[in-house]
């Protein structure tokens, strides 16, 4: 049996399978899933469920500016800092520090944290 | 009669010629279209338009961001269409109106004043009175442009009333023609109900209602609901009620009112924000949603959670529920006004 991924170095994905402005979803078992971004050659990772309705922002857009927009509504986030930045979204979301490694995408799951506001 | 589309879901409906707008068409054809605020400032009833023409009716609102606006979204509250439309739009069960709108006229009954800014004002249609505790309307006032949202304040009933407590804006188009202008018997158009947030009394949860100035409306009718409803017997309903200034508090007396009834058992709390509050004040002070963590913090994830009142105060709450005390979404119901 395979050891168990860390939850602080949480494979997410391979660069070489995201371009600019993709955005997926991953769903460590057990947690809430995370959407995991590639902007300008960065990664990124924020919770998945949008804060005012159930819906995965995995689903909707990213724009170049690191916006996303959920598909519901089409408010919106910043990827980087998880602010909500347009009705109907007003409540931030948690974001989790990433690092790249070999061509590695890691999620650090047990460090979300959410923007003071 | 225009038909409109809805591309993602295949949903088509048609927009009548009383029907001032898309969304309002769709909803009393009994599809769930996705909407909040009815009023342009929510942002939840976007929808991209994909072949057709809407005029819009007002293009200035804060719903709408520059962003959406490059992206061809419009709000459906805000456009009524010209001729048959393609749209994408959002769409859910949880939306279709439990109770169908629709539009009737009423006449004023009665105006009396609650506080110095908040009077409850009752209208008498000519049939029964048809809407679920917590739920608002849209009423036409007489030279005014557009419909404005109002909770009522009552529970529905047989005798065709609607009442509504509502708050004067300084300077308000409508709250000046509804306060200085209307008199006892003029006429207005209902056209309702509408909204998410009202009571479920299947729950099986206690209840806490919090509200902020004319946010008590729709809190009082949920009170009173839980209250005279025998299936909600032993339950707690809290009700919190902030107010800037001590003249601000009303509610108690309709509140205690409610300590006879068979449902659910309803404490009143209070609190003021004003730090200048003088030393006359010997109640709780600071923020609402303060005023709840303090007295429930901890045990809010077992509750249902009802809360109305202005933006900031509804974003406080929100955020103070959701994100520190883990109450889930589905436990959090409320309709936002700007």
């Amino acid at each position: 049996m395979g050891q168990e991924p860390e939850l602080q170095r949480f494979p997410a994905c391979n660069t070489a399978d995201m371009k600019d402005c993709d955005v997926i979803r991953i769903e460590p078992p057990g947690l809430r899933p995370v959407a995991v971004y590639c902007l300008d050659g960065e990664f990124y990772a924020t919770d998945d469920t949008c804060t005012h309705g159930n819906a995965s922002l995995a689903d909707g857009e990213v724009d170049e500016d690191g916006v996303v927009e959920c598909p519901f509504h089409a408010g919106t986030f910043d990827v980087r800092t998880g602010e909500a930045l347009s009705f109907p979204c007003v409540l931030p979301l948690k974001t989790y520090p990433v690092v790249v490694e070999d061509g590695t995408v890691y999620v650090d799951l047990e460090h979300g944290r959410l923007q003071e506001g | 009669m225009p038909l409109i589309e809805i591309e993602n879901t295949g949903e088509r409906f048609q927009q009548n010629d009383i029907d001032d707008c898309i969304l309002r068409a769709g909803l009393a054809s009994g599809l769930g279209l996705s909407y909040e605020c009815n009023s342009g400032g929510c942002g939840s009833c976007k929808f991209e338009l994909l072949e057709g023409e809407v005029e819009t009716l007002w293009a200035d609102a804060p719903g709408l961001s520059a962003r959406d606006i490059k992206k061809n979204r419009r709000l459906a509250c805000q456009s009524r269409a010209l001729t048959d439309l393609r749209i994408k739009m959002h769409t859910a069960p949880e939306f279709c109106l439990p109770v169908l709108a629709k539009r009737q006229s009423l006449s004023l009954l009665e105006r009396r004043a609650v506080t110095d800014d908040i009077a409850e004002f009752r209208f008498q249609v000519d049939n029964e009175a048809v809407f679920l505790p917590g739920q608002y309307a849209l009423l036409h006032v007489p030279g005014v442009d557009s419909p404005r949202a109002y909770s009522m304040s009552n529970l529905p009933n047989q005798n065709g009333e609607w009442a509504f407590w509502i708050r004067r804006v300084a300077n308000g188009a409508a709250t000046t023609v509804l306060f200085d202008q209307l008199r006892r018997g003029d006429r207005l158009i209902l056209d309702g109900p509408y909204g998410m947030a009202y009571l479920r009394p299947d729950s099986p949860r206690d209840v806490v209602c919090i509200a902020g100035g004319s946010g008590i409306s729709p809190m009082l009718s949920i009170a009173r609901a839980a209250a005279s409803d025998p299936a909600m017997a032993g339950r707690r309903l809290d009700f919190f009620f902030g107010g800037r200034r001590p003249a601000d508090l009303c509610g108690q007396l309709e509140l205690a009112e409610l300590s006879r009834g068979p449902g659910a058992l309803v404490t009143y709390h209070c609190s003021i924000s004003d730090p200048d509050v003088g030393s006359g004040w010997s109640g709780e002070r600071g923020f609402i949603h303060e005023l709840v963590q303090r007295q429930l913090g901890g045990q809010l994830s077992n509750r249902e959670c009802y809360l109305a009142g202005p933006p900031p105060m509804v974003q406080a709450t929100q955020r103070a529920l959701l994100l520190d005390e883990g109450v889930s979404q589905d436990q959090v119901h409320f309709d936002r006004f700007f």
